[in-house]
């Protein structure tokens, strides 16, 4: 755990600028095993620290890969000077942004650790079980990846905190074939918030998730290569999810919006069906933990929802303080950082569209000729919506009944103009947090959303 | 000042006392210094201060590896036995190995000492010129950097690397607008050891904000049609480097799903198609001097005049597969330039797209791909018509290989590759 060397540098921040001095500390497990053979064993850990100041709308920074006293001081003295550095070259002038009350919250959780030999061991027994129970796969891996962070910071104004993100995840991976030649992967990953050993206690526990994937395999391997066009689809919670996150939710992080996202122009407009509400959570949804909760972040902003779309129509942006001041938004505790040697950037939290009324069972039998849409490998998207998502699970719909499997595919849209075709949304909800989230420096997140009965392009040949 | 050497030669012997069989380490150290522009406007200057120790062992034909970022002698008495015990957890596997004993190396890189005022000016010259020359682009977002690194390499073989380089790196995202009409992102870079020359001049820089400018107005077009794909250098590149995943990598070797597994020596590509993986080639910045497991790097041809000639592969999957290792880990892509000029490859396609950047679903290991054109240019009867938007492309990395049109005279260099541009037959284009 890190201890505290840094409350004690209060009285080195300078009073007319904005300063934030953070410790930090990431540490990753993995074990990689691909077909019996172990081709990942590693355990890295790395930590320090860094400091931000404020001046007159420029930044500076500094880090060092040592957390002492001493480091501590010298990154406040070089964060300084490369702030007057840019002041006196770019003198932008810019006020400072509204302070927030002085704070002070306690350790959420507490990283723990455990010898590698029981990862290994644990990874091992499910791979053993589906070696044996499923011999006919082409091929199948099994990972195990946990990773954690843990953060002291203190700011000149703001809350001053320590807080810890660890997560831990087992994904399975299944290969096999069609008839035909054609190769399908599935894969599944198991597991969320907290360290490995509060998780996953027993690997027997997994094995009907891993007889579940197989099962959905063989359904894949069997299927049908879907037909390319605009079509009716039923959009798992996946991949709403990822639709929260990707096409819609960096196009509203404000500092995508000023650089011309769609977004700059369609504030307080209609961007989705009335159906469509859409959340940033900051650590609590519908009375629980939020799949990675964050309570305060790295600019010392207390951390609350951030509503972006209500009812359809376009309500908010994710913000720094520097960019709430900018568009006269309060800011809710979306700046972060992902290592000690990063500088807080404007972050999605916990993203999701809200879920409905319908049930699923009554969407699907809605569509005549479509398709329903349950899993997603990969999604793309840029600042104008554009989306692209790869499908590596899904089911015909005809009829108004579940048909065969399709086989790998993707679909593609722009996302404010897909979102006015939603047109049932199911009562139901699921969340994903197995992923980073590449922007500069990766992040991890939490996405999801229930179904949803919309229009999208398929694609294929 | 840390002696790297010292901390690497200590860390191996520990390691031996330990009871390592093998074993190697790297301790570099690194200071960075990076403008940020963001929406337009300098943000933030930061400077970093890194340091990195990472160990590998192989006792018992089982293997470990630790990374920290701390040279005290409690962490690093630390990561050593928590190497050991992460070895000793493993299965026992023999065809963990590293290179036997090399010939030492202390190699000076690119430009070790940053110029910070004269890089400062080149990042505002680069923003000025944005404006001025193109003045409907708004960059998203511009980081500019520079990073020394300080890096000694010693393994159980007694081979010993000591490398110091400098690189400055160009990244720079930016759309097109008019008004509340605008076109896709695109991001351009380059790293360089030199700022003799303006930033604009250098890579596609200049070629892609002009492209993205021309892209403001892209539309979608009806229908859908089997053409031809001509790729930039750019999009080029992460073609490359899917269909060497997919087909010529560890992963695919190893489990033997890869649909070259038994091509070597074989035609997998038209035979005007030569691919060099060269971090010899002059033009490349600070390439790789030892592979991850302790080689000597040289370069090597992985497909030559359409032959398959090497697998990308580690020491490991080498042995696991009885193939031999790739003389380098890099990837540093050197594609033999054709004899088409890349006017003339717009004016032979009769319809077809020009593809900027290829935003798609991972291929299968079949090779079959999917996704959005980004970026693109319609071209039809040798024209360029217009810029698509909401166009999905549709082939097989494996099938377009040997569906060659041509390849461009002109090749592109960012410092990290050196590609031209390549055309494609027999994609099926499909717009809304």
């Amino acid at each position: 755990m890190l201890q505290d060397k840094i409350t004690e540098k209060r009285s080195m921040f300078i009073g007319d600028v904005h300063t934030e001095l953070r410790a930090q500390i990431n540490r990753k497990r993995r074990i990689n095993l691909l077909q019996g053979n172990l081709t990942t064993n590693v355990r890295t850990e790395e930590s320090g620290v860094s400091a931000r100041v404020y001046k007159n709308g420029v930044y500076g920074f500094s880090s060092m890969a040592e957390y002492s006293s001493e480091a501590a001081e010298a990154v406040l003295r070089a964060a300084s000077e490369n702030a007057v550095f840019m002041d006196s070259h770019i003198k932008k002038g810019k006020e400072m942004f509204p302070a927030i009350p002085y704070g002070r919250q306690q350790l959420n959780c507490r990283v723990t650790d455990i010898d590698q030999k029981q990862y290994i061991d644990f990874v091992k027994e499910i791979d053993n079980y589906i070696a044996v129970k499923y011999p006919s796969l082409a091929s199948r891996m099994v990972i195990m990846s946990e990773d954690s962070m843990e953060k002291l910071l203190s700011v000149s104004d703001g809350q001053d905190t320590h807080t810890a993100i660890p997560r831990s995840y087992i994904y399975l991976f299944m290969n096999t074939e069609t008839k035909d030649g054609v190769p399908i992967e599935q894969f599944k990953p198991l597991g969320g918030f907290g360290n490995f050993s509060e998780q996953f206690t027993d690997p027997s526990l997994l094995f009907g998730e891993v007889d579940k994937l197989y099962e959905i395999t063989m359904q894949k391997k069997e299927g049908i290569y879907a037909q390319a066009g605009y079509k009716t689809v039923i959009l798992g919670g996946d991949l709403s999810g990822m639709l929260a996150h990707e096409a819609v939710g960096h196009t509203v992080e404000a500092d995508l919006v000023l650089g011309g996202s769609v977004a700059a122009h369609n504030l307080n407009k209609r961007v989705a069906s009335d159906l469509v509400s859409m959340v940033d959570f900051a650590h609590t949804y519908d009375g629980k933990m939020a799949p990675l909760p964050v309570y305060v972040d790295d600019e010392g902003t207390p951390a609350e929802d951030a509503v972006l779309i209500k009812n359809g129509i376009l309500t908010g942006y994710m913000n720094s303080r520097e960019t709430a001041k900018h568009f006269g938004m309060k800011p809710l505790g979306n700046a972060r950082a992902y290592l000690f040697s990063d500088e807080p950037l404007i972050r999605m939290r916990n993203t999701a569209v809200l879920p409905g009324t319908d049930k699923l069972e009554d969407m699907i039998a809605s569509v005549e000729d479509g398709y329903y849409l349950t899993n997603t490998n990969n999604g793309q998207a840029d600042t104008t919506g554009e989306f692209m998502f790869g499908i590596s699970m899904g089911y015909e719909i005809k009829n108004g009944k579940l048909g065969q499997a399709i086989l790998d595919t993707t679909i593609s849209g722009v996302a404010f103009d897909m979102l006015q075709t939603v047109d049932m949304v199911s009562d139901s909800m699921t969340w994903s947090s197995s992923g980073f989230c590449g922007k500069k420096q990766p992040m991890p997140v939490g996405m999801g959303g229930p179904q949803l009965r919309c229009k999208v392009m398929i694609g294929g040949r | 000042m840390d002696d790297l050497k010292k901390i690497a030669q200590n860390t191996i012997k520990a390691l031996q006392a330990e009871g390592a069989d093998k074993a190697q380490c790297t301790a570099a150290v690194s200071e960075k210094r990076e403008f940020n522009v963001d929406g337009g406007e300098f943000s933030l200057f930061r400077t970093l201060f890194d340091k990195s120790l990472s160990l590998m062992a192989i006792k018992g034909n089982k293997k470990g590896n630790i990374a920290i970022n701390r040279f005290d002698d409690e962490a690093v008495s630390a990561a050593i036995k928590d190497c050991i015990a992460v070895a000793e957890s493993a299965g026992e596997d023999d065809a963990w190995d590293i290179a036997p004993k090399q010939e030492d190396k202390n190699v000076v890189q690119g430009a070790p000492e940053a110029d910070v005022d004269l890089l400062f000016s080149r990042t505002k010259e680069l923003l000025e010129n944005i404006n001025d020359m193109f003045p409907k682009i708004m960059v998203e977002q511009l980081v500019v950097s520079h990073e020394k690194t300080n890096k000694v390499y010693c393994n159980t073989s007694g081979s010993s690397f000591d490398i110091t380089n400098g690189i400055y790196e160009v990244s720079v995202m930016f759309s097109g607008h008019e008004g509340e009409v605008a076109s896709s992102f695109f991001g351009s870079g380059v790293v360089t050891d030199s700022l003799d020359r303006p930033f604009i001049e250098l890579g596609t820089i200049k070629k892609d904000l002009s492209d993205v400018e021309q892209q403001i107005h892209q539309k979608p077009f009806e229908g859908k049609f089997t053409g031809t794909i001509l790729l930039t250098p750019g999009c080029l590149g992460s073609f490359i480097s899917s269909i060497v995943g997919n087909f010529a990598s560890d992963g695919v070797l190893l489990d033997g799903t890869s649909l070259w597994k038994n091509k070597l020596n074989e035609k997998v590509a038209d035979e005007r198609l030569t691919i060099h993986v060269r971090p010899d080639d002059s033009r490349i910045v600070c390439p790789e001097v030892y592979t991850t497991e302790g080689f000597l790097s040289e370069g090597y041809d992985l497909i030559e005049k359409g032959i398959l000639k090497q697998f990308k592969l580690s020491l490991y999957v080498a042995n696991k597969t009885g193939h031999t290792r790739a003389k380098n880990s890099a990837f540093s892509c050197v594609i033999e330039p054709g004899d088409t000029a890349y006017e003339d490859m717009v004016k032979g396609i009769k319809k077809g797209i020009i593809v900027g950047r290829f935003s798609g679903g991972n291929p299968g290991t079949n090779g079959e791909f999917s996704g959005v054109a980004k970026n693109s240019f319609l071209v039809e009867d040798g024209r360029i018509t217009g810029a698509v938007s909401e166009t999905m492309i549709n082939g097989n990395l494996a099938d377009i290989l040997t569906n060659l049109v041509a390849i461009s005279k002109e090749t592109v260099c960012d410092g990290m590759d050196v590609l031209p541009y390549m055309a494609f037959d027999g994609v099926v284009i499909s717009g809304k």
